[in-house]
């Protein structure tokens, strides 16, 4: 009874995160370029260590860092993670009203379970955004053929792409792991134009809903060992090839009553996602103390995206973590109690706008306790970013970000014996 | 113990989970402007503005206005530098005392007068010039002829002009109700005393002409009150509350002055008749009705040096047209109509604080019998052109009409309507005489009339 009453609570739960996923967020400029914010947080055991786990591995957690984390799974469990972020963001910079320059949201942002499957094959499957977009801002325009009758346009985009995925990872020869990750993107990014009169009365609005979809493909590597009793060592790979995101746009005109002016679907577009690829290493003593570095690399101006006001170009991205872990020894297996962890990031995104590539840096502290009572774990992140730049007019964003996962784990192969 | 706090822990993150969730949609946003850049030339829907619409313009020429019983007699004569000479007389009938007074054999008749009180508010034209009135005494008693209901500006009636009852010189101050006679907002004319000893004589003798009302009338014809071929500056509006006094006195231990009234009679069959120089332009080049009854004809305003004329007391009126409006929906961007403004200018020049714009010109229905029908409304009640003058430059004087509803069902006819609209003064045409010289599509493009579109535009690229 008590385990139907989980599983049915667990289910209520991925109902519901599948909703919020698509959930208005936080306003951020920037996500009007291109397919929006990509998503760089995994909302996972490495948010405190500033998403640093290329090269991380975890009996208990799963790492969607690299697909081939998987394979360190523990043997005959089942693991059920989910992400909540909360987010204070302040605004500053010349298109910033000085009065309403803050938002804060609460969103689900994580959704996974893994299982060990066989001794040497873990595999894992999740929901987790891919790319959000939402902003709203007003614009003054003349009215076409006019010089001086003032219209305001009201724009407003939300909407985001999704990623379901399933990864696979393989052990070999006790030191080699290799993984990959097959994830379905799909979303659409709905961008609102509402023309009103200087007294706010609608003239017109056109709705673009562009519904984006493709597979997209995640290799990843790791190769791990023990140098002495007391360090050990992983290093990491990821890449992710080319893959072009297919785009059908819908557009939708509607007069001042409201009343469908046009509505026809565009010819249909692509996006196209460039080769990215990520190395890591990490070094832990004792299982104690981890150190951690991440670089990531995408290279998006391959695409030639320009256009006069922004382009996208390659995006590069460093981090480092530190974790500190207190374990605990029973009948000679160590297990992990709580860890603190730290981190720091400094980056590039793949967006130049008005000559300024927008960076993307700051700070994670975490804190985690695995529970011995439940088969819960539970860790709290704190960040602190700073992402944009106030030159050439543009926006900077200051965003304070708590992180909660939750992570449950249970056996699932029993092997005929039972525990309460 | 285990158990319990296993499910306490449980209970807990499983129901911050959800009051977490709830909170999602708990936010504000920052207001920003950050973004207008990017958003240019996006291909979304527009509202594009489309004003090279033809208007065609022309004068509609109605032989004549009914103009009985109004309640006010229009008298005067003005001479206008766009319209010519427009002269106004008004025709009435006066009708015996309700009772008689009885007059003593010592009693003595003393003089005559027809006092005319003016209505303030009507006056058209230059009030410093002095005005002559006339009054003339109708040979015969009129009435309405045979299947007409009412009197028009072109009906008169034959009189002797050579032997005015009376004359009388003045300078009328309309706004404030007052005149150079120092009678107040009254204007008194001396009429001839051969009239008035005769009505003393048939009171004094209680004659059957003064006691019955039809043999009065008869008897008296009636009176036609008309500006001296030499006014020119003027035409006010007097209340047809109008008096023929007889003064008389009674002599006793104090000399007593008294006095019979005369009053207006029939007040539905008093009207004005007006007439204008038909040899001076505009009149000599507009098309004029040939035969009676005839629509009215419609002269183009090219006729008229690129303008029409508006001037309902004298029976002008303008059509507008707009052959080319359905061209619109031709356009590839076009979605639909968001408002439409029609902006009738008067030409540069043509009017000023003495010949003043009508201060509202209404818009009509018509049809190919080019009489005004059904007023066009707007959210705030019927259209009546929302005047601006311009009186320092005169560039920016217009009538403003919102015709969105208008235009949005023609758009949605099959065919070009050639009906148009009519401009007319909404009521109290008849006793107005404020007229309008408006520019047609020909002047400068600030000074013409123009049509104005607001449409929701659309290119959709691939």
């Amino acid at each position: 009874m008590k385990q139907m009453n989980r599983t049915t609570l667990l289910i209520c739960l991925f109902s519901i995160s599948s909703i919020r996923l698509l959930a208005q967020g936080n306003n951020s400029p920037y996500s009007i370029l291109g397919i929006g914010d990509l998503e760089d947080n995994y909302y996972n055991r490495t948010s405190g260590l500033s998403n640093t786990g290329i090269a991380y591995r975890s009996g208990r957690f799963l790492i969607a860092n690299n697909p081939a984390s998987y394979s360190a799974l523990d043997n005959q469990f089942f693991a059920v993670e989910m992400g909540l972020r909360g987010s204070i963001v302040n605004y500053y910079g010349q298109p910033v009203s000085t009065v309403d320059h803050q938002s804060g949201d609460i969103t689900f942002r994580r959704l996974a379970i893994g299982i060990k499957a066989t001794k040497h094959w873990g595999t894992s499957a999740g929901l987790v955004p891919f790319s959000t977009q939402n902003y709203e801002f007003n614009s003054p325009a003349y009215i076409e053929s006019t010089l001086n009758e003032i219209a305001n346009s009201y724009y407003q985009g939300h909407g985001g792409i999704n990623k379901v995925y399933w990864s696979n990872s393989y052990e070999f020869f006790k030191h080699l792991s290799l993984g990959v990750e097959a994830s379905y993107l799909f979303g659409s990014l709905s961008q609102k134009e509402i023309l009103q009169n200087t007294n706010t009365t609608t003239l017109a609005s056109t709705t673009r809903e562009i519904q984006l979809s493709n597979l997209y493909m995640n290799y990843g590597l790791q190769y791990f060992g023990k140098v002495g009793k007391k360090w050990s060592y992983t290093v990491g790979a990821t890449f992710a090839n080319q893959s072009d995101l297919y785009a059908v746009s819908n557009i939708q005109v509607l007069g001042p009553d409201s009343n469908v002016l046009r509505s026809q679907e565009l010819s249909q577009n692509y996006f196209t996602l460039p080769n990215t690829y990520g190395v890591g290493i990490s070094v832990s003593k004792d299982q104690k103390y981890t150190f951690l570095a991440d670089y990531k690399h995408a290279s998006f101006s391959d695409q030639h995206y320009n256009t006069p006001n922004y382009s996208l170009v390659n995006s590069d991205k460093v981090s480092v973590g530190f974790e500190l872990s207190k374990n605990q020894t029973f009948y000679n297996t160590k297990i992990e109690r709580s860890y603190w962890q730290f981190g720091a990031y400094y980056g590039s995104t793949y967006l130049d706008v008005a000559g300024q590539q927008i960076m993307d840096k700051g700070v994670t502290a975490g804190f985690g306790i695995n529970s011995l009572k439940s088969p819960l774990a539970y860790s709290i992140v704190l960040q602190y970013g700073i992402k944009g730049t106030q030159v050439n007019q543009l926006v900077e964003q200051r965003y304070f970000n708590v992180t909660f996962s939750i992570n449950y784990r249970d056996l699932w192969y029993t092997k005929g014996r039972k525990y309460d | 113990m285990t158990r319990y706090n296993y499910r306490k822990i449980d209970r807990f993150v499983i129901l911050s989970s959800f009051l977490a969730i709830s909170l999602i949609s708990c936010q504000k946003q920052p207001v920003t402007s950050f973004g207008s850049s990017y958003v240019q030339n996006n291909n979304n829907a527009k509202v594009a503005v489309a004003d090279t619409f033809g208007v065609n313009m022309s004068t509609v020429y109605l032989d004549s206005i009914a103009t009985a019983g109004t309640g006010t007699m229009m008298i005067g004569r003005y001479t206008d530098p766009a319209f010519g000479t427009i002269m106004s007389r008004s025709f009435l009938q006066i009708g015996p005392p309700s009772t008689l007074p009885v007059i003593s054999s010592f009693a003595g008749y003393d003089s005559i007068a027809l006092i005319m009180r003016t209505n303030k508010g009507f006056y058209y034209g230059d009030t410093t010039i002095p005005q002559t009135f006339n009054v003339y005494r109708l040979p015969y008693y009129y009435q309405l002829p045979y299947q007409q209901s009412t009197f028009f500006s072109n009906s008169s009636f034959p009189f002797d002009n050579s032997n005015p009852l009376g004359s009388q010189t003045t300078t009328i101050f309309p706004n404030a109700s007052y005149t150079t006679q120092l009678a107040g907002d009254s204007v008194k004319i001396k009429l001839s005393d051969v009239l008035g000893r005769d009505l003393y004589n048939k009171v004094y003798n209680n004659s059957d002409t003064v006691r019955n009302a039809t043999n009065f009338y008869y008897w008296f014809g009636g009176l036609c009150i008309s500006p001296s071929d030499a006014s020119k500056g003027d035409i006010y509006g007097f209340k047809d509350s109008v008096i023929m006094r007889v003064y008389y006195h009674e002599p006793g231990v104090v000399l007593t002055n008294k006095f019979i009234d005369f009053e207006i009679a029939n007040g539905a069959l008093q009207f004005n008749n007006i007439t204008h120089d038909k040899t001076a332009s505009p009149w000599n080049k507009l098309v004029l009705p040939t035969q009676n009854p005839q629509t009215p004809p419609l002269t183009p305003s090219s006729a008229t040096g690129g303008a029409a004329y508006l001037q309902p007391a004298t029976g002008l009126q303008v059509k507008l047209t707009f052959p080319t409006l359905r061209n619109l929906i031709l356009r590839p961007d076009y979605l639909s109509v968001i408002r439409a403004t029609l902006t009738v200018r008067p030409a540069q020049g043509a009017y000023s604080t003495i010949y003043k714009l009508p201060t509202t010109l209404g818009l009509y229905s018509t049809d190919q019998n080019n009489l005004a029908q059904f007023p066009l409304s707007g959210p705030s009640g019927a259209l009546t052109g929302d005047l601006f003058i311009d009186y320092l430059y005169g560039a920016t004087t217009a009538y403003n009409y919102d015709i969105t509803s208008y235009v949005q069902q023609q758009i949605a006819l099959n065919t070009v309507n050639q009906n148009g609209l009519i401009l007319n003064i909404p009521s109290g045409g008849n006793t107005n005489f404020a007229r309008a010289v408006l520019a047609d599509n020909t002047a400068p493009v600030a000074q013409r009339v123009s049509l104005k579109i607001y449409y929701v535009s659309l290119f959709l690229f691939p």
